[in-house]
């Protein structure tokens, strides 16, 4: 199957900008926290910036590697004050779903690259894992 | 509360008004609902910001959302929508029609205002505009000899509108 490269770069540049600003929600997120339970959630934050920073590298160079230059477009106003453990998760398993569901939406697109396939199954295991990891800690 | 700080405390947020608007215009062809994927497409962010600004429009009861995470307009969100639809809709009809402000700077414009002017302001502006195109000789004049009014401050720069600053070189010096 034939895939239309420009579209697909779109949807990777799209990827990219939902896991460039899921880093930046919750390297706020992460000094937002207040009370005993901040020390509980450091590990939590420090794995999910490294993580979605992580994914957007990797989405970055599939991108390079279809000859292309990411393109970064992120409209974000991080405020907020003081806020606990459980809102915390809540708003973390918000944006971990709304990426699932993303990459999920992009693997049709894809179907029959075998590098690309391979790359978006990949990330829709790992991000269901991360939904469920989340949906249990919020039990 | 002071006048400047009414900006800050508008329930209604620019950014909350085009979400908003964006699950109207997205629900159109499907019955009012719309997928976070769709609205995020509307408004050009990601579908992380949406669904995170979602949970804020929830909360004040502007939207219902079902289980497949589907999302519609409560009917105080409908009301919401039209309200700044009809705000917008007369502030650009004032800025095109009667200042001849050309259209896509009326287009600006009017969506920056549309939810931050108040329902009383909103209503006296579609009266006034009721008027202005109403069959009252004198509404077309006005209109008329407004078209054809070349203004010309005069040499004090000062008048019944300026009161000792000329607003048009303050404006024309600003440049925003």
């Amino acid at each position: 199957m034939n895939i239309d490269r420009t579209e697909v770069v779109e949807d990777l540049n799209r990827l990219m900008a939902e896991e460039l600003e899921a880093f930046l929600r919750y390297f706020q997120m992460h000094y937002r926290l207040r009370g005993v339970e901040r020390l509980a959630a450091d590990k939590l934050f420090e794995e999910g910036t490294r993580e979605t920073l992580e994914h957007a590298e990797m989405i970055a160079k599939q991108i390079r590697a279809l000859g292309h230059i990411p393109e970064i477009k992120i409209d974000l106003e991080l405020k907020g004050g003081p806020t606990n453990l459980q809102d915390a998760l809540a708003e973390m398993l918000e944006v971990e779903r709304q990426a699932l569901d993303a990459y999920k939406e992009v693997l049709p697109r894809v179907t029959g690259d075998t590098m690309l396939e391979d790359f978006i199954r990949k990330q829709i295991s790992v991000e269901t894992e991360h939904v469920q990891e989340i949906a249990t800690l919020l039990e | 509360m002071e006048t400047w700080k009414e900006f800050e405390a508008n329930e209604l947020t620019h950014s909350a008004a085009h979400h908003l608007i964006a699950i109207y215009e997205v629900g159109l062809e499907y019955g009012g609902w719309a997928r976070v994927s769709d609205i995020a497409r509307q408004l050009d962010i990601t579908r992380g910001s949406v669904s995170i600004n979602l949970r804020a429009l929830k909360k004040r009861g502007w939207v219902d959302t079902d289980e497949h995470h589907m999302v519609k307009l409560s009917p105080k969100g409908q009301k919401a929508v039209q309200a700044v639809m009809a705000k917008k809709a007369v502030v650009k009809t004032f800025l095109s029609n009667v200042l001849n402000v050309p259209e896509a700077q009326a287009e600006i414009d009017s969506c920056k205002v549309e939810h931050l002017i108040s329902q009383p302001t909103g209503e006296q502006l579609v009266h006034f505009m009721r008027f202005l195109v109403s069959e009252d000789p004198l509404a077309k004049q006005v209109l008329a000899r407004f078209k054809n009014f070349h203004d010309q401050c005069p040499d004090s720069k000062t008048c019944e509108v300026c009161h000792g600053h000329c607003l048009i070189e303050e404006l024309q010096h600003a440049g925003l």
